[in-house]
């Protein structure tokens, strides 16, 4: 959390967590061009060029794979939470991979010729009609588009200026991004003489994106419609029965979802109840799926805090998410479906003797 | 399903250096399997990558004859016999993505001095220009032979650009070059029809049209893909010349 923009805000985990990475990358580019070359059994060696464009093709391919698989894999199994939180550092330097990707490919394949390199770029193949030999390099291109626009406005200043919402589409389109890539690849690399290698990984890479996102969706599929869904109380019109004040964890919450579809978390802290919106109003991340720190509430994402009592980020923050009333019928959590405006004060509810 | 978060969950917010131990334990665990597979899998894919095969540029072995220029409909150089050496048809490229149609213009049918890098791969072998000058030895005697007519046959392979797949780039073919080969082809550089069977001995052919003038645009569809092509055949010393017609043209594959 930061009231004031600066490029980024370096912490030890952050340069851990850029160091792991930039350790990584040296290190598939140092053994794809310097060690790997010395076990390939060829007539005469691959033009170095060709060589460093595949290096950096293949390895923002795979960086890209990874990053997608981050978020379901967070959904999956917390641990890999942290993954999350500089997850922005991982896109940016994917987005440079590529980037140099597509300068030896301009470099090599569209220059030394009288024709400039970015015209020979769009115009040497216009196949568009035919699917082999379709200039999938155009695939490649506005692949590349997306993540120059999602590294440039990966910044907490644009999703201030964006807001969360467009922010957030805007940041989905990674996915599209995603299939490009594949499609780049499966219409080009993949088409030359056969590469089981490549094409294994190719392939693993998009069954593991597509595995991890649909066991991720099934999870959350089976927690809105398991015994979290809020019911209607027979006892007391206009409100839902969300748990019993035993089901919550001491500064933790429970997450109910409505009929409508929203979620909300219900903390129990300091003997007391309040509710909140689950959706961060940083990134949306799962409100409810954080802890009580230092008297707030704090996302598990990027750790933005807000105030248990009105859903407002403590001074000099300015974010604030919906609130709810709850009240207790015994040891039942009771909540009123409908959210408060963002930052509503609520008197948090006395657990007494309930708990 | 159900889930909640538990007291004793470890928790980890960003900001703060203290990390709980057992996610320590865990990412770093993480990082090095990332780190590790990253390694392996770029091993995997660089030490198996194809055999471009033997082309490229014999820049110790620099070429400087003399000959007569031609346009067959692409530039070609004729060079004499020479002993027990056989006269012999040398395709032409210029420097980069270029041909030399100004240079053949200009002398066409003038004997000349020419010298150049060859670019060899197996019997094919393409010369790329540095200068052509008139010929000291100014040899009337030289007739370039006429083509000898082969008759029609049905080829299966690939057009490329010539001088790529002599070896101006290891790999030089292939759907992955396709653009470039496209490239190269608008720039001058004399088109190669890559067959998967020989055909006296060879199977590299300068291309034409079936009526043996220069193609255009019409082959751009058909380039890097496997195809299969009729055609005519005709030979100009040891170079195979193919006459396609595309009208024929399949993709096979």
């Amino acid at each position: 959390m930061s009231v004031q923009y600066t490029p980024v805000l370096w912490n030890r985990n952050k340069i851990l967590y850029d160091a792991a990475l930039l350790i990584a990358v040296a290190l598939y580019l140092y053994v794809f061009i310097r060690v790997g070359p010395m076990f390939e059994d060829v007539t005469r060696p691959i033009d170095g060029a060709i060589l460093r464009m595949r290096a950096f093709g293949s390895c923002a391919f795979l960086m890209l794979t990874v990053i997608l698989c981050i978020g379901p894999l967070a959904r999956l199994d917390r641990r890999f939470l942290p993954l999350l939180y500089n997850r922005r550092h991982f896109g940016v330097m994917t987005a440079g991979i590529a980037a140099v990707h597509a300068n030896y490919v301009l470099g090599w394949y569209f220059s030394f010729s009288p024709t400039d390199k970015y015209v020979a770029l769009l115009a040497s193949n216009t196949g568009y009609t035919q699917l082999l030999g379709f200039p999938f390099e155009a695939l490649g291109i506005a692949a590349l588009l997306i993540l120059f626009v999602l590294a440039a406005t990966s910044h907490d200043f644009w999703l201030s200026f964006l807001g969360a919402p467009l922010w957030k589409a805007l940041h989905m389109t990674i996915y599209a991004a995603y299939v490009l890539v594949v499609l780049h690849v499966a219409l080009g690399a993949l088409q030359g003489p056969g590469d089981p290698v490549l094409t294994t990984l190719v392939a693993a890479g998009v069954i593991l994106v597509c595995g991890l996102h649909l066991a991720a969706g099934r999870m959350e599929a089976g927690r809105d419609r398991g015994e979290e869904t809020a019911r209607n109380s027979p006892e007391e019109t206009g409100w839902v029965v969300a748990c019993e004040v035993g089901d919550i964890d001491d500064d933790c919450a429970r997450v109910v979802t409505l009929d409508g579809g929203e979620r909300v978390a219900i903390f129990k802290y300091d003997g007391k109840l309040s509710a909140i919106t689950n959706v961060c109003a940083h990134q949306n991340g799962p409100l409810g799926e954080g802890k009580v720190l230092w008297g707030c509430i704090t996302c598990p994402w990027h750790g933005y805090q807000y105030n248990l009592a009105d859903g407002r980020a403590p001074a000099p923050f300015t974010e604030k998410v919906s609130t709810y009333r709850l009240k207790l019928a015994g040891a039942t959590v009771l909540l009123d479906p409908d959210a408060l405006p963002p930052g509503t004060h609520v008197d948090p509810v006395e657990i007494g003797g309930a708990a | 399903m159900t889930w909640k978060q538990r007291t004793q969950a470890p928790f980890y917010v960003g900001y703060l250096n203290a990390v709980p131990k057992p996610l320590v334990v865990f990412l770093t665990v993480f990082a090095l399997c990332f780190i590790a597979g990253l390694g392996i899998a770029a091993l995997a894919l660089s030490s198996t990558q194809n055999d471009p095969g033997n082309g490229g540029f014999q820049w110790g072995n620099r070429f400087e004859q003399a000959g007569v220029l031609e346009l067959r409909p692409y530039p070609v150089f004729r060079v004499p016999a020479d002993g027990d050496t056989p006269a012999r048809t040398y395709m032409l490229a210029g420097q980069g993505k270029r041909g030399v149609f100004d240079a053949a213009e200009t002398n066409r049918q003038k004997t000349v001095s020419l010298r150049g890098v060859p670019i060899s791969r197996g019997d094919l072998t393409m010369i790329q220009v540095g200068k052509v000058t008139m010929s000291d030895e100014q040899d009337a005697g030289f007739t370039p032979s006429a083509p000898v007519p082969l008759g029609r046959w049905k080829l299966t392979g690939e057009i490329c650009d010539g001088k790529c797949y002599a070896g101006a780039m290891r790999p030089g073919r292939g759907l992955a070059h396709k653009a470039c080969a496209d490239l190269c082809l608008t720039g001058g550089t004399p088109p190669v029809f890559v067959s998967s069977g020989p055909i006296e001995g060879r199977s590299f052919f300068l291309m034409a049209d079936r009526e043996g003038n220069l193609l255009g645009d019409e082959i751009d569809p058909l380039l890097a893909l496997y195809i299969e092509v009729e055609g005519e055949i005709e030979q100009l010393d040891d170079l195979m010349v193919f006459r396609a017609d595309l009208t024929t043209a399949r993709v096979l594959k």
